[in-house]
């Protein structure tokens, strides 16, 4: 196989072969920020998972976002936001959320507090 | 030693830990020193991210009167910044191209805030996205960036070329500088607890 020049010559698989077709995940749409972890269930069965889910899952072991997981595997964040949302579905993920004050507000007052304490201690 | 023992064949609990994530956006004109300020305050190497957008474009180009659906795809650097056992904060730097403004609603939705970095010879390039975070009544910074060999000019000189609202801050700093930048953010977040109701 010869790798295109598009410049991406290490992806051999068209992106969308990753997601069965599909372009939204079967549940909530995830934001860029989306925190994942790997929950207990996905290392026992991590072996019957696809390689990229299994990918996906043993970067978690360590908090990661959704911009991140895309940008470890170089798909774009649709693609990955498809095989999160199935994987959390699954119950081998578990999805952390922001938690905003409503809807398309930022965060509370409380959570601004704490950003601020740390963010001034560094 | 941080070692962690883990029984063969036997999963370790599950990290019930819950984590909050948090995101700033860094915008401004294009060279304004956006990725500069990303790498310099994030404790990962700055990574790229790629979307795909499909987007019903009207009248972006003053050419395009008709209705259009184009696909293109958006670059974005972001970095990260673990905050305490629970907070982690994402750093967006937004595409400079204002043609790629539709995929800021989604960045945007949830932030704590902006930074805008502002070149002072090119100060007009900022006006888009003051523009856009006012209307959107998003909290922001400016942030003039120290570029070598440019003109000093007062606070109040530019305020009044940005046409800067009273209550929104002025930062002067350097993006190459990570205190400087770290001050930034942190002058962004006073501002965005200020406006927040307690």
């Amino acid at each position: 196989m010869t790798p295109d020049e598009g410049g991406h010559a290490d992806r051999v698989v068209p992106v969308y072969a990753f997601t069965g077709g599909r372009t939204r995940p079967a549940g909530q749409q995830l934001p860029l920020e989306a925190v994942v972890t790997a929950t207990g269930l996905s290392l026992t069965a991590g072996p019957s998972l696809r390689m990229e889910s299994r990918a996906i899952v043993e970067m978690c072991a360590r908090p990661k976002s959704l911009a991140e997981i895309g940008a470890a595997l170089r798909v774009p964040v649709g693609v990955a936001r498809v095989l999160v949302g199935d994987l959390a579905n699954g119950g081998h993920l578990e999805v952390h959320l922001p938690r905003t004050a409503d809807g398309d507000a930022g965060p509370g007052h409380a959570i601004l507090g704490r950003l601020l304490d740390g963010l001034r201690s560094r | 030693m941080d070692s962690v023992r883990v029984d063969a064949g036997r999963p370790p609990p599950p990290a019930s830990r819950e984590l909050i994530p948090l995101k700033v956006l860094v915008a401004g004109g294009f060279g304004a020193g956006k990725t500069t300020f990303v790498g310099a305050v994030s404790e990962i190497p700055p990574l790229t991210t790629e979307q795909h957008m499909t987007a019903m474009s009207v009248g972006i180009d003053d050419t395009a009167a008709v209705p259009d659906k184009t696909t293109t795809t958006v670059a974005m650097d972001f970095g990260r910044i673990t905050v305490d056992d629970q907070l982690i904060l994402y750093l967006f730097g937004t595409p400079g191209q204002s043609r790629f403004w539709f995929m800021w609603d989604e960045l945007a939705r949830g932030a704590v805030g902006a930074v805008i970095l502002v070149d002072l010879r090119r100060i007009d390039d900022c006006f888009p996205a003051i523009d856009y975070f006012e209307d959107r009544r998003l909290p922001f910074v400016v942030a003039a960036n120290a570029f070598p060999g440019t003109e000093v000019f007062g606070d109040r000189a530019v305020r009044d070329a940005i046409a800067l609202p009273a209550g929104c801050p002025l930062v002067r700093m350097d993006a190459r500088e990570p205190r400087s930048c770290m001050d930034t953010l942190v002058a962004l977040v006073e501002h965005a607890l200020a406006r927040s109701v307690g």
